[in-house]
C-alpha cells in the first residue's frame, strides 16, 4: 500500500480497485463472464476489466447511437427494429436484446400441443373422413349402387376437423369457398342436374344450377324445379313459380285431398301416389289381419280352411244373416225418441241455514278463533318464578350463548349472579376503608378476596359444565331442526 | 584453462519456463474472495483456483476460510394466530473463503475464467 497521500482527517489511500465475475448481460452462454468494477477509488488497473458497465452500450453500431441519442435512430437500426417487429417509436429496442444459447434453440423450438383437440365443427357443416376409401381404377362398371356402398363403407363421419396449418393449404381450402362458379374447368362439377334439366328442353346453364346439384343432399326438389325457368323473362317466370309454389303451399299446409292428380309425377316419389293412401285407408278399415291366404268366412263353412272350433263354423255360417240384423237394428235405432231425464233442483228451503247447521261462513283454514280467557296476567306468569328480576319488561326472550338458552330464566346462573354482585360491592367497600391500615392486613384481605374470586370462578367453571353436559343433547336436537328449517348462519353447536 | 573454466562454471540455475519472458508485467497484490451459500461447489472452485495459481507458479496464500455467517429467521408456522404457537427456524448459511496471490491481473483474469460454478460469487482485489 503507498503511504498516506490524504491529510490528517481523510482516509488512507485506497490504492486498491475491485472487480466483480458478473454474467454478460445478453450473453448466451451463462460462463460468459466479465469484471465488473464496484467501487469508486480512482485506483486505476489497466488492462483489468475492459468493460465498464455503462460501456456496454459502446460497441460498433451503439457508438453511432450514442451520438444520435436525442435524435433520430439511425437508418439501419430502425430497420432492424422493424423487421423484429417492434414499434418504430425512437426507441432503441436492441439494446434490450438477448442472445439465444445454442443447446436452449432446441428446448425453445415449437412442440406441438399434445392434448388439444381440433376444433368441433360448426352445426351445419357435416364432415367425413373417406381417406379409405379407394377410387376404382377403371371408368367402367360404374355402377351407382355398388360405389355407393364402397364409399359408404369406408367412410366415417368426423366430429372435429382439424384446420389446416400449412399456411398454402390453409388458403386453397378458403379459396373454395368463394371460386366456385368461377370457371367451368375446375375439377370437382357434378353437372348431372343440368344434364337432367336438358334433357327436358332447358338449354343454359346458370351458375346456381350448379350450386344446387353440388348441394345433392338438400331435400327439396320443388327448388330445383323453380331454376329450370329463371332464363325466362322475369314477369313470366314470376307467374309460374308463383303457381308452384302456392301448390306447394296448398300441399303442405292445406287440404291434401283435392290435388292429388297433378301432384304424382310432378314430385316425384317423395309422397305416395293417391291410390295407394286410399288403398290403406280401406285395409285400415277393414282391420283384417292379412294371413298367407286370404280367408273368408265361406271358407270355414265350405270347409275349404281347418277352424279351431266348431262355432267358428256356425258364426261364419250366420255372418251374413247377422250383418243384415244389425244393419236393420241400426237403420232403426235413430228412429226411436230418446229418454229424458229430469234433474230436481233443490227446493228452496234448503237455502236457508238454521243456527244447528252453521255456526260461521268463515273457514279454520283463513280464520283461527282463540279460546276465550279472562284478560291479563296469563302470560306473567314465567317472570314470577325468578322475583327480583327487573329484566321482564320487555317480551322478548333473550337466548344467549352457544347453545342459545334463555339465560334470564335458568335457575343456578341466576343465584351466582346475585352472589357477586353482593359480594364484589361489599368487598370493594371494605376495601377502601382499610386502605390506609397495617399493610399486612390489606394483604391477606386481598388474599381472601382473591381466593373468594376464584372460588366463585371456579364454582361458575363446574356449574357451566354440568349444564352445558345437560343441554348437549338439546342442543343436538336443536341443530338438527335448525339444520332443516333454521337459515345456515345459526351455528349451535 | 578456458576448459576448466568451463568446467567449472558454476551450475545456472535454470530459469522456469515462465521467466523466459521476463516478468516486465506489473504484479500486483490480488485478492480473490469467493462467497457462497453451498460449500460443496464453493470448495471445488478454490481448489481449482489454487491448483491453477500454483501451476503458473505464483506466490499464493491458501484459502482462507473465513467463519460463515448465519442469517436466522425465525417465524410462526401458522399464517393465521390459531393453534400451538409453533416457529420455524430458517437460516442462510454464507460460506466465504479468501485466496492472496501476487501476480499480474492478465494472469488472474485467465485463472479466474477457467474455472466456475453456479451460485459462487467471486470477487477480485487488486492493490499494488
Amino acid at each position: 500500500m503507498a503511504g498516506r497521500g490524504a491529510g490528517g482527517g481523510g482516509r488512507k489511500t485506497r490504492n486498491f480497485a475491485t472487480f466483480r465475475l458478473f454474467p454478460r448481460a445478453g450473453a448466451a452462454d451463462p460462463n460468459d463472464r466479465v469484471f465488473v468494477r464496484v467501487d469508486n477509488n480512482d485506483y486505476n488497473v489497466p488492462g483489468f476489466a475492459d468493460e465498464d458497465p455503462f460501456d456496454s452500450n459502446f460497441t460498433a453500431d451503439a457508438a453511432d447511437l450514442h451520438s444520435f441519442a436525442s435524435g433520430p435512430l439511425p437508418e439501419h437500426v430502425r430497420r432492424e427494429i422493424l423487421e423484429l417487429g417492434l414499434p418504430d417509436d425512437g426507441y432503441n429496442y436492441l439494446s434490450h436484446l438477448r442472445e439465444l444459447r445454442p443447446a436452449a434453440s432446441a428446448a425453445s423450438s415449437f412442440v406441438p400441443n399434445s392434448t388439444a383437440r381440433p376444433e368441433p365443427l360448426p352445426l351445419d357443416v357435416k364432415a367425413y373422413d373417406a381417406s379409405r376409401v379407394r377410387v376404382a381404377p377403371s371408368a367402367d362398371d360404374l355402377d351407382e349402387g355398388k360405389t355407393m356402398c364402397k364409399v359408404a363403407a369406408k367412410t366415417a363421419p368426423l366430429r372435429r376437423v382439424q384446420r389446416a396449418l400449412d399456411p398454402d393449404v390453409a388458403r386453397l381450402l378458403d379459396e373454395s369457398d368463394f371460386s366456385h362458379g368461377g370457371s367451368e374447368d375446375e375439377g370437382l362439377e357434378e353437372d348431372f342436374v343440368i344434364m337432367a334439366n336438358q334433357a327436358e328442353g332447358d338449354d343454359e346453364v346458370e351458375e346456381e344450377e350448379e350450386e344446387l346439384g353440388n348441394g345433392i343432399f338438400s331435400d327439396v326438389e320443388e327448388e330445383k324445379e323453380e331454376e329450370e325457368f329463371e332464363d325466362e323473362p322475369k314477369p313470366r317466370v314470376r307467374r309460374l313459380l308463383d303457381e308452384q309454389f302456392d301448390l306447394l303451399a296448398l300441399e303442405e299446409y292445406g287440404d291434401s285431398d283435392d290435388d292429388d292428380d297433378d301432384r304424382g309425377g310432378r314430385d316425384g316419389d317423395y309422397e305416395l301416389p293417391s291410390e295407394a293412401i286410399e288403398e290403406l285407408k280401406l285395409f285400415c278399415d277393414q282391420n283384417g289381419c292379412v294371413d298367407e291366404d286370404y280367408r273368408t268366412p265361406a271358407d270355414f263353412v265350405r270347409g275349404r280352411l281347418e277352424s279351431t272350433t266348431a262355432d267358428e263354423v256356425d258364426e261364419s255360417a250366420n255372418v251374413i244373416q247377422k250383418c243384415a240384423e244389425y244393419a236393420e237394428r241400426y237403420l232403426n235405432e235413430p228412429a226411436e225418441e230418446k229418454e229424458t231425464v229430469l234433474v230436481s233442483e233443490s227446493s228452496d228451503e234448503s237455502e236457508v241455514w238454521d243456527c244447528e247447521t252453521i255456526v260461521s261462513t268463515y273457514s279454520n283454514l283463513d280464520n283461527h278463533p282463540g279460546k276465550i280467557e279472562t284478560p291479563g296476567n296469563r302470560r306473567k306468569r314465567l317472570p314470577r318464578v325468578f322475583p327480583g328480576e327487573t329484566a321482564t319488561t320487555n317480551d322478548l326472550i333473550k337466548l344467549h350463548g352457544k347453545e342459545k338458552l334463555p339465560v334470564d330464566y335458568l335457575p343456578q346462573r341466576k343465584r351466582n349472579g346475585e352472589k357477586e354482585k353482593k359480594v364484589k360491592p361489599a368487598e370493594a367497600f371494605n376495601a377502601e376503608k382499610v386502605k390506609k391500615e397495617v399493610h399486612k392486613e390489606t394483604k391477606e384481605e386481598k388474599k381472601a378476596r382473591k381466593a373468594a374470586v376464584k372460588e366463585e370462578k371456579r364454582e361458575a367453571r363446574k356449574a357451566k359444565k354440568e349444564l352445558k353436559g345437560l343441554y348437549k343433547s338439546e342442543t343436538q336436537k336443536a341443530q338438527k331442526v335448525a339444520a332443516v328449517t333454521g337459515p345456515s348462519s345459526i351455528r349451535l353447536m | 584453462m578456458a576448459a576448466a573454466d568451463v568446467a567449472y562454471a558454476p551450475p545456472m540455475k535454470s530459469g522456469k519456463a515462465g521467466y523466459e519472458g521476463g516478468v516486465p508485467e506489473v504484479q500486483h497484490r490480488i485478492r480473490i474472495t469467493l462467497s457462497s451459500r453451498n460449500v460443496k461447489n464453493l470448495e471445488k472452485v478454490c481448489r481449482d483456483l489454487v491448483t491453477g495459481a500454483k501451476g503458473k507458479k505464483l506466490t499464493l496464500k491458501g484459502p482462507v476460510r473465513m467463519p460463515t455467517k448465519v442469517l436466522n429467521i425465525t417465524t410462526r408456522k401458522s399464517p393465521c394466530g390459531e393453534g400451538t404457537n409453533t416457529w420455524d427456524r430458517f437460516e442462510m448459511r454464507v460460506h466465504k473463503r479468501v485466496i492472496d496471490l501476487v501476480s499480474s491481473p492478465d494472469v488472474v483474469k485467465q485463472i479466474t475464467s477457467i474455472t466456475i460454478e453456479p451460485g459462487v460469487e467471486v470477487e477480485v482485489t487488486i492493490s499494488d
